[in-house]
């Protein structure tokens, strides 16, 4: 049976993780191509990097900013996993994944940051990231009760007064927080034996062959991906069926002998780890936060990128990181890019002017100069655009971009029959 | 302790402040909730928007009535509270229209999909909808004018603005307006396709017009509400780019009333503002730190929510394997 | 045209300020005092001949954000537009573009061209460093970084790139040269301001008054404010009725409710808030609400022209019972009025913010400019230049500043102090203020024993 793609000869092999061979080539190729971007594109000034050379076509991605851009698609990918567990998997809407994550930043900074006026009692990594998921964790399991108590939409406006309660707890504990609009620094991504000792991996400097953000993205990289397995074995197993049944009919599920309030609390619980972990990951990469970050909107944002992603799929949780994540930079460089061609003139230009706005007496629809004029600013046209993605991707691409994927890969199976 | 509440309770002034303040704040949170809840009984729509759809709303009012001076440019002899109420209709009429717009572009689509996918497409409306009004603000706030300026009722014992008396007139009146309708035609209508869509399009009611109904009314009574925020006492400079989060309060307010329950929608805004009054007039303890009167609607919520997962006044599901 | 008459009167001051100054010159710095000090010094002569001046700029060292053939020199703006304080950092951020068009119109720096690159962070930490990140190569400086603790997050990363910021944002800690290594802050803090718009109040507005309430915002800009108007309260015998120190939480509806009640309940005769516009607008108008009067002070964050515009409902009020601090010159002064004619020019509305944009812009000319001539505009060299500035003069929209020395000698403790101006605003002349006393240090303020930040960010 060797060589034929689509035959599965057993239920093993239909549920391996990677079941077919394009999987296979495209999983591997990608995460070589991850893997060696940032030790690529050195040579410039300060540049600390192992090779000189470019991946060509790609050597604008191993510019600092992208690979910190990456670097934090990553977090958010370990966060859209969690979400994914829960709201993609088990069907439990939750608009308090950012509480949860807040709860993983500050056990993080109460373990991990160096001792201060603040709260800090210096731990090592390998301390307080663990600790970030199972405290967030332990906060899921005792929430679950009520929230397993309500259904629906109801849950989802249960947990969205979570982030609301959650926000004032951390506004008004000062001495963990730093106090509201004023925040505190937190653990940096360092691994370390113990407390004091040099660094053995230390993300915040330069190292001989990878630049500081370099490292921070190879870093995140690996957890993502131990997330990433972890994640698609949960689904895969006994306890992803579960959880599975439950979202398609909870009754049903019940009755085949599922334990509803086992499972969901059990969900709750994992989706709260991942987001423990990546709160205490969030905080630390950027090193300071105020308690504001953790608000409601961090919580849309993960449900749009589920959304845009592909919810219950692992791999659309982290193509929809990636998404909204990276989104903002290619408006922001798209705009720059218009302006230009309109410096320039020609017949980009025609069709940019009307778009952009240069000074503030021009008409546009995006003004370069927000505040003096109308038109949007960038970050409301990426807003605007990230609103009208939720909503277009949820009307005609219930499946978001893994849907998307799917289609494409559906029509070229057959190509050039159309069935 | 009990000691100092009663004396506090016993105040004249300090009860009948708490009460002012708790029943205009309630006044706002009712008809936030109604206009919620009827798109959610007509439409089965939880409307995470209905704060954009304020703020734009209150944002209308403001260019007509002080920007644009619509209709008053064309009827300058007209007594200025005649120019401003002329406004504030046509604003209300482009908010029914931008409701019904909404609803027909984006929520007609997804007819039959689960709840929680039309409840998102509304989240993804409220963040569009909220830049683009943002962006037609500005940075400054903009004032809706209108004719109460800051003058106030001075009993004595107690001062209410004349804003905060409109408030809980006009919340009390579409109150009235609301149960009326109900029991109009178009009303009951709507009550027959929120109990059953199929089954009441095969009654022959126009089923699309009525969800264009329901969302006009919400966009409606939204922008009420979005007015009453905008003004004096509460943001005397106008609307601004903050107003939209107003209406996150709401939540708790349907939730605690039941979801389809215009009642409890209505009975949960006045206990919600009246309990927040309350918090904010008398539980004055520096470990609470700042805002716990901003979370007791949460707190309040999540202990009916213990007791009755459905609400005071919603309706249980029946679930059916 | 207007640009160069504007540089003139701007040369003219800086000429008869640098007499003064010339002897605290450092000996070893060869070059003449009175053409690096200020900006104003590009006056005619440098605009005609540094362009044609190619030999000598092929000397200078550049590595980030200045490119000599281009002619082209990039500075960063780390800019809140569209977040809580958009409202005053969009002005501010186009009082510093259109300085810069100015400079450029009239030759740039030395031939050098200034460009700005601005992102909006929306006064989020994340987005300020990723596009601190995103801008930092392509940048020789920042032109301002909006937000202490923004500023703060960034700040280990702006000494390991040797690069240069000044901070918008008056918060006291800037001068703990622990932090500052590679800022030129600059302006009185909100601790000193308060000092200085109370030391007002308590003896030409209202000298009899008694007692004060206090409120502000959590964080570095509210309590550092309050914070100083507790100590100036102290200093001047004012007895604090009400501490609603970090009481004020702009999304939280109740807590606003909660302050004005506080206030209205201490009948203080003095409130200092210490806020947003728009939470400023619903604590004074439920306070009115209820009755209350009081001279009305804070921070110039805490007032918004809209609160006196024409249709506003408590123009009249508001009017008043306000009385505010700030650092630069108003629109409505005749210092600011050649300046602001320009900017009218530009097509922009009367507003008290543009200054502050000027004098931003103002300090990272004369770095500029300084770090030209010392031949090196590298990160280093900007930042180097930037911390010998011994003498910034801003041509009187502003108290002049200086970088070179001990941080609390430089303290600055003069200002602005100003009152609603509605009719100036309907009519198109003012933003919206007109000034009751400028260049003033009140006696509180000049006897305030400043040692270290007012109000402590978290570490």
């Amino acid at each position: 049976m060797r060589g034929r793609p689509n035959l599965f000869t057993s239920y093993e092999s239909d549920q391996a993780m990677l079941n077919t061979t394009t999987k296979k080539v495209i999983l591997f190729t990608l995460l070589a191509f991850l893997v060696l971007l940032p030790f690529t594109g050195g040579g410039g000034p300060g540049n600390v990097r192992l090779f000189d050379w470019t991946i060509p076509g790609f050597g604008w991605l191993a510019a600092e900013s992208w690979l910190q851009l990456m670097g934090t698609v990553c977090i958010f990918g370990i966060a859209a996993l969690g979400l994914n567990l829960l709201t993609g998997l088990a069907g439990q809407v939750s608009l308090g994944h950012a509480f949860f994550m807040g709860i993983g930043a500050y056990t993080a900074a109460w373990l991990g940051a160096a001792e201060g006026p603040l709260l800090g009692m210096g731990m090592p990594i390998w301390i307080w990231l663990p600790a970030a998921g199972l405290v967030a964790a332990g906060v899921g399991v005792l929430v679950g009760p009520t929230a397993v108590r309500v259904r629906g939409l109801y849950l989802a406006i249960v947990t969205l007064g979570l982030v609301f309660i959650g926000e004032y707890f951390f506004r008004n504990w000062r001495t963990l927080t730093g106090g509201s609009q004023a925040g505190r620094d937190f653990p940096r991504l360092q691994v370390r034996f113990w407390k004091e000792e040099a660094a053995l991996i230390d993300t915040t400097a330069d190292g001989s062959w990878l630049t500081t953000n370099g490292k921070g993205f190879l870093f995140l990289l690996f957890l993502l991906v131990v997330f990433a397995l972890l994640a698609k074995n949960i689904q895969r197993t006994r306890t992803g069926r579960a959880f599975q049944a439950i979202r398609d009919r909870d009754v049903a599920a019940e009755i085949m002998g599922v334990n509803e309030f086992r499972y969901k609390l059990l969900a709750f619980g994992l989706s709260s780890f991942y987001a423990g972990v990546a709160g205490a990951l969030l905080a630390a990469y950027f090193g300071r936060t105020i308690p504001e970050r953790w608000d409601l909107f961090l919580s849309v944002q993960l449900i749009a990128i589920l959304l845009i992603g592909g919810a219950g799929t692992t791999s659309g949780a982290i193509l929809g990181s990636a998404f909204v994540i990276m989104l903002p930079r290619f408006v922001q460089n798209g705009t720059e890019w218009l302006k230009g061609q309109i410096a320039e003139g020609g017949i980009i230009a025609t069709i940019a002017d009307p778009i952009i706005a240069t000074s503030n007496t021009d008409f546009g629809l995006i003004n370069t100069l927000p505040g003096t004029g109308p038109g949007l600013s960038v970050l409301q046209l990426n807003q605007v655009l990230y609103g009208l993605l939720i909503i277009l991707f949820l009307i005609f691409e219930p499946f978001g971009l893994y849907g998307i994927w799917l289609r494409i890969r559906n029509y070229w199976k057959g190509w050039p029959f159309t069935y | 302790m009990l000691t100092f509440l009663a004396q506090e309770v016993s105040e004249p002034s300090a009860f009948a402040e708490f009460l002012a303040e708790g029943l205009s704040l309630g006044a706002i949170y009712a008809l936030l909730a109604m206009g919620f809840v009827i798109i959610f009984k007509a439409t089965q729509v939880l409307n995470f928007a209905h704060g954009a759809l304020a703020g734009a709303g209150a944002f209308l009012v403001a260019a007509f009535a002080s920007i644009l001076n619509i209709p008053g440019r064309y009827m300058v002899n007209a007594p200025a509270w005649l120019q401003w109420t002329l406004s504030v209709i046509v604003a209300l009429f482009f908010a029914a229209l931008m409701g019904m717009l909404l609803e027909r572009l984006f929520l007609r689509p997804m007819v039959g999909e689960t709840l929680f996918a039309v409840a998102i497409v509304t989240l993804g409306i409220d963040i569009s909808l909220r830049n683009i009004t943002n962006d037609f603000i500005g940075t400054d706030p903009r004032s809706l004018g209108g004719p109460f300026g800051t003058s106030v009722l001075d009993l004595g014992w107690v001062r209410i603005a004349h804003w905060e008396i409109a408030t809980i007139v006009t919340s009390l009146v579409m109150v009235g307006l609301v149960a009326a309708f109900f029991r109009s035609r178009t009303g009951i209508a709507m009550r027959a396709t929120a109990f059953d869509q199929e089954a009441a399009r095969a009654q022959g009611i126009n089923v699309g017009r009525i969800f264009s109904i329901a969302w006009a009314i919400g966009a409606v009574l939204a922008t009420i509400a979005g007015i009453f925020v905008s003004v004096f006492p509460r943001r005397s400079a106008g609307v601004d780019t903050t107003t939209a989060f107003f209406a996150f309060k709401a939540f708790p307010v349907i939730i605690l009333g039941g979801l389809d329950s215009i009642v409890g929608a209505v009975v949960g805004a006045f206990i919600i503002g009246l309990a927040e009054a309350a918090a904010g007039e008398w539980i004055k303890f520096d470990f609470l730190g700042a805002g716990f009167g901003g979370i007791v609607p949460y707190l309040l919520m999540l202990l009916v929510l213990l007791v009755r997962p459905y609400g005071l006044f919603g309706t249980e599901e029946v679930r059916r394997v | 045209m207007k640009w160069l008459a504007l540089m003139l009167v701007f040369g003219l001051v800086a000429a008869a300020c640098g007499s003064s100054s010339e002897t605290t010159e450092a000996p070893a710095d060869t070059e003449a005092p009175a053409a690096t000090e200020a900006p104003a010094a590009t006056e005619a002569p440098a605009a005609t001949e540094a362009p044609t001046d190619t030999e000598a700029m092929m000397d200078i060292a550049t590595d980030f954000g200045v490119d000599l053939d281009a002619g082209v020199i990039r500075v960063g703006m780390l800019s809140d537009l569209t977040g809580p304080f958009g409202p005053l950092v969009s002005a501010i951020l186009a009082g510093t573009q259109a300085y810069w068009d100015g400079v450029n119109a009239a030759g740039g720096v030395n031939g050098l061209q200034v460009e700005l690159v601005v992102r909006d962070t929306v006064y989020v930490i994340d987005n300020h460093i990723a596009f601190y990140e995103e801008i930092k190569d392509d940048v020789v400086a920042l032109g301002h970084s909006t937000g202490s603790p923004h500023t703060v997050a960034i700040n280990p990363q702006l000494q390991a790139d040797g690069m240069l910021a000044i901070p918008l944002t008056w918060y006291s800690g800037w001068s703990d040269p622990a932090i500052n290594a590679n800022l030129l802050s600059h302006g009185t803090p909100y601790c000193v301001e308060a000092h200085n718009t109370l030391g007002y109040i308590t003896t030409e507005a209202l000298p009899d008054s008694t007692t004060i309430a206090i409120a502000s915002v959590p964080g570095d800009y509210g309590q550092d404010s309050a914070q100083g108007a507790k100590l100036a309260a102290e200093a001047a015998g004012l007895e604090v009725v009400y501490d609603g120190e970090g009481a004020i939480i702009p999304t939280d509806e109740t807590t606003l409710t909660a302050v004005a009640d506080g206030i209205v309940d201490s009948g203080a005769d003095i409130v200092w808030v210490a806020t947003t516009p728009s939470t400023m607008s619903s604590i004074y108008g439920q306070a009115l609400a209820q009755g209350f009067e009081a001279v009305w002070s804070g921070p110039s964050p805490s007032f918004s022209p809209a609160f006196v515009a024409p249709d506003s409902a408590i123009k009249d009020a508001f009017t008043r019972d306000f009385i505010g601090g700030t650092y630069t010159s108003l629109w409505s002064d005749d210092a600011t009025s050649a300046l602001g004619e320009q900017l009218a020019e530009a097509g922009l509305p009367p507003s008290d913010y543009y200054f502050e944009g000027v004098v931003e812009a103002q300090i990272m000319h004369a770095a500029l400019l300084k770090a030209y001539e010392n031949g090196d505009m590298t990160r280093a060299g900007v930042l180097a230049a930037g911390k010998s500035l011994d003498n910034v003069d801003f041509g009187g929209i502003a108290p002049s500043e200086a970088y070179a020395g001990d941080a609390a000698d430089r303290l600055q403790r003069q200002g602005t102090v100003y009152k609603p101006d509605p009719d100036g605003l309907a009519a198109g002349t003012s933003g919206g203020t007109v000034s009751l006393a400028t260049n003033y240090t009140s006696d509180l303020a000049a006897n305030f024993d400043f040692t270290g930040a007012c109000y402590t960010l978290g570490g």
